[in-house]
């Protein structure tokens, strides 16, 4: 078939129909929707921390950032590091007339030249994983440093880093301890419902967080006696290097995470974050376990004070989920024994009538029955506990079902909640 | 979860119970105490498992055949069933179907349908089978009764003590699970949502974070006080929040990050111009020089490591070489006993020559592997741990492939029947071979 001469006419309405159909292609609405990922990542670069992204390749990655440059009012700049040389990075080299005298400046790329000059903007730095080494070591150095050759990025100038899980990237570069340790790492994954409606036309809107300026003198308060609180019971929680194969690379507690994690917290409280965005972003850089510890004692923190619960028994509210419920309750017996006197004794009684009538029964016996055994001679029992007979019967039953296997019976809350009664 | 079998003589006949589900029934109070009274008792012989048992909100359901969860931590109870069941059965029953949360069987199912693309409603049945499987082996016992026609492994000709991914590759629907065809423990146990379940948006459940927290506590508690849960639980609780990798990745990535690493194969040289330097008149620049990175692998041929496991190791090693741009010829292959044997060149190793066996002197090995010239850039241990290693660290990078060994053989030194072997040193990157499990 002969090639079409330039003049043919049928070839630039062609190319007209097909632009039309890319129009139309890209033609999609938005819908608000929860992102907890894009988030935390929101946080995590409004806190000014270094952050990592891993991801697969072609999860959307780009369109997160190009998302949070909106709201973040940032211009994009994206660097895809695997195409570039470390002098990218540290600088060029350009001799001079008289090298001795005046030194070898190191020439920055016209980018950050432009970043520097606007004073402000996103940078992101795509495709750590599958650059040569010595790139990574450069690279590492602006992320870090905020340095490129002799250029000091402004603090307008927010830095994000994506990499691929090691047993995808091509030649498994991973992260020493040392680097590991600097990062907020954050796991980004596609939601299947999410890529399914973007690809039908709808794709998501994050509704991101805002920073309350009422909220910023308790929010330091909060996260301050969370990390405090914690390390203090746990001491050795402060400096655990990573051990085995499994865990290199990623997250792990030191007090450089740790002062990390404070100023996470302090930013998701004071943007009213839900538990979810800061359990990525904690685990993210204290790694899972100690993350996990720290997230519960933020769950510990915001359970009624076992001391307010007795001034004012009648008009307590119980957490509604079991497990909390338990921990509160033994919270309060603890209280009275800690301190005994008749009145409170008294108002932890009328305590568990309480959490009788809202809840499930099962989770006042344990403390009913160290409650009892906390009882002074002269202390009469009182009106409330009658309340309680529907405890001493589930009890009797479970007394019973456990009666026959022997070892594990525990007739004696029984008979401590019977002596109580009496 | 257990299916209803029907009223038989032992049981006490409940009007209006019926053992079929969706039949209308005449509704029948829920019995509270009795239901709860059987959560203590589960609470009081599995104290371990507490926490969980009490952070599930239970939800009084007429649809569900028996107890059945949903992936936020709902349990659905049927009236009737609690009526007709004995409160130590009704505790297994509040067992297991917390072990089904506990253990992300909703997650793990949704990842093994992924991975082998495995849909429908059949599939997600043999998922609730295999994951029941999982549990029921030893959950029951010490206090807690087992259920009548709870799943067993025995039950469909498989053995215990295996996980619901290993379970799923062994049986198929067929006559044999034909009983099975309504076991219903809701989308906790299988991932797959029912029309009966509340959802993600009704009331009274647990987040993600939440759930997280909770089998994080229970984790703690295991590992906290070994003693008193069962080994498939330690086993969980160890490896709920650290997720075993597969060996190959750990040694590919091991040894990838060996062998690309700075200095090993690859530098930046002024030893002829850069690329750019046509560009930049003024500048001087580096260019990149690539080498093929050099793997020495020496490998333990002591009795005490199998031939199957020596294969695929270096099968293994031999393939993440290639992958970083090593040529078959660079890889060396180091045969070591009590003596190292000779240097082979991995490219006329078709049928490499192992011999050996009796005990490991891996020093030898170390030390012809760094007497060949050209000198390794990599080098590559495969070994079962029982030997005496290097005192000194090579100059070299170093990985070890260890092939686990449950207990420590019998004592290989006459001399010194006390004699431990040392642990591999502080300077070698450890990765452990044969660990399959996959519990994430």
């Amino acid at each position: 078939m002969p090639a079409h001469a330039p003049s043919d006419p049928t070839i630039a309405p062609q190319l007209e129909v097909a632009g039309e159909l890319l129009a139309l292609l890209r033609d999609a609405t938005t819908e608000p929707r929860q992102d907890t990922q894009l988030e935390a990542l929101t946080l995590a670069v409004a806190a000014d921390l270094p952050v990592l992204l891993w991801g697969e390749p072609g999860i959307g990655k780009t369109a997160a950032l190009t998302q949070l440059a909106t709201a973040l009012d940032l211009p994009l700049t994206t660097v895809i590091a695997s195409v570039h040389e470390p002098s990218d990075f540290s600088g060029l080299p350009v001799l001079g007339d008289d090298p001795a005298q005046q030194g070898v400046p190191m020439a920055p790329p016209d980018w950050a030249v432009r970043l520097v000059r606007t004073g402000r903007g996103l940078l992101f730095l795509d495709e750590l994983s599958t650059a040569p080494p010595a790139v990574q070591a450069a690279l590492l150095r602006l992320v870090l440093e905020r340095r490129i050759g002799t250029l000091q990025l402004p603090p307008g100038v927010r830095i994000v880093a994506a990499a691929n899980p090691r047993a995808s990237a091509a030649d498994g570069w991973e992260l020493s301890p040392p680097l590991a340790n600097r990062f907020v790492h954050l796991q980004w994954t596609h939601d299947h419902e999410v890529v399914v409606r973007g690809l039908g036309g709808t794709w998501p809107r994050a509704t991101l967080p805002r920073l309350d300026r009422e909220r910023l003198p308790g929010a330091v308060d909060v996260a301050r006696r969370a990390v405090c609180g914690l390390l203090t019971a746990r001491p050795t929680l402060v400096h655990r290097l990573p051990t085995g194969e499994s865990r290199r690379g990623g997250p792990w507690p030191s007090p450089r995470s740790w002062e990390t994690t404070l100023r996470l917290i302090a930013f998701a409280t004071a943007a009213g974050s839900s538990r979810d965005v800061l359990s990525l972003l904690v685990r993210g850089t204290v790694g899972d376990g100690p993350g996990l510890e720290l997230l519960a004692a933020l769950d510990r923190m915001d359970l009624p004070d076992p001391e307010v619960l007795l001034a004012d028994p009648a008009s307590a509210t119980l957490p509604e989920r079991g497990d909390l419920r338990q921990a509160v309750l033994d919270g309060v017996v603890a209280a009275v024994r800690r301190q005994p006197e008749k009145s409170r004794w008294d108002a932890a009684w009328a305590l568990l009538a309480r959490a009788l009538e809202t809840g499930a029964p099962d989770l006042v016996v344990v403390p009913a029955t160290t409650l009892a055994a906390l009882r002074r001679p002269d202390w009469d029992v009182p009106a409330s506990i009658e309340r309680l007979a529907g405890a001493v019967t589930l009890t009797r039953r479970a007394d019973r079902a456990a009666a026959p296997t022997g070892p594990h019976t525990a007739a004696g809350a029984t008979a401590a909640t019977a002596g109580a009664r009496r | 979860m257990t299916p209803t079998t029907p009223v038989g003589p032992g049981t006490p006949s409940i009007p209006g119970a019926s053992a079929r589900p969706g039949t209308p029934t005449a509704p029948i109070e829920l019995d509270r105490e009795k239901l709860f009274a059987a959560r203590l008792h589960a609470a009081r012989v599995r104290p371990y498992l507490a926490t969980a048992l009490f952070a599930l909100h239970t939800v009084e359901s007429r649809q569900v055949p028996t107890m059945a969860v949903d992936r936020h931590w709902r349990c659905y109870v049927s009236p009737a069933f609690v009526a007709r069941t004995p409160i130590t059965e009704l505790a297994g029953v509040w067992v297991h179907e917390v072990s089904h949360l506990l253990r992300d069987h909703h997650g793990r199912s949704d990842r093994v349908a992924r991975e082998r693309g495995l849909t429908g409603r059949g599939e997600r049945l043999r998922m609730n089978i295999a994951a029941d499987c999982e549990i029921n082996d030893d959950v029951f016992g010490e206090g807690l009764a087992e259920p009548a026609g709870a799943v067993r492994p025995g039950a469909l000709g498989l053995p215990e003590g295996q996980l619901l991914e290993e379970y799923l590759r062994q049986f198929g629907l067929g006559p044999g699970t034909l009983g099975m065809a309504w076991l219903d423990c809701g989308s906790g146990a299988d991932g797959l949502e029912r029309e009966w379940e509340l959802g993600a948006q009704g009331a009274h459940g647990l987040s993600e974070q939440e759930r997280d927290a909770v089998r994080f506590r229970v984790a703690q508690g295991i590992t906290g006080r070994p003693g008193s849960a069962p080994k498939g639980w330690r086993r969980w609780a160890e490896e709920a929040f650290q997720p075993p990798q597969p060996w190959r990745e750990l040694l590919g990535a091991a040894v990838r990050s060996a062998t690309s690493g700075a200095g090993a194969g690859e530098d930046y040289t002024y030893g002829r111009p850069a690329r750019r330097s046509a560009a930049l008149p003024g500048a001087v620049l580096p260019s990149l020089r690539r080498r093929p990175p050099r793997v020495s692998v020496v490998i333990d041929t002591s009795g005490s490591v199998s031939d199957a496991e020596l294969g695929s190791a270096l099968r293994e090693v031999a393939a993440i070489s290639r992958a970083v741009g090593g040529r078959r010829d660079l890889i060396s292959v180091v045969p070591c006993d009590a003596a190292a044997g000779t240097v082979q060149p991995l490219c006329r190793a078709e049928g490499i020559t192992l011999v050996g066996g009796g005990g490991t002197n891996l020093r030898a090995g170390f030390a012809t592997a760094l007497r060949t010239g050209p000198r390794p850039d990599v080098i590559v241990v495969l070994t079962d741990g029982q030997t005496r290693w290097p005192g000194t660290r090579p100059p070299c990078r170093t990985v070890v492939g260890l092939f686990p060994r449950l207990r420590t053989r019998g004592s290989w030194d006459e001399n010194d029947p006390d004699y431990v072997p040392d642990a591999p040193p502080a300077w070698a990157r450890v990765v452990e071979i044969g660990s399959t499990s996959a519990t994430r």
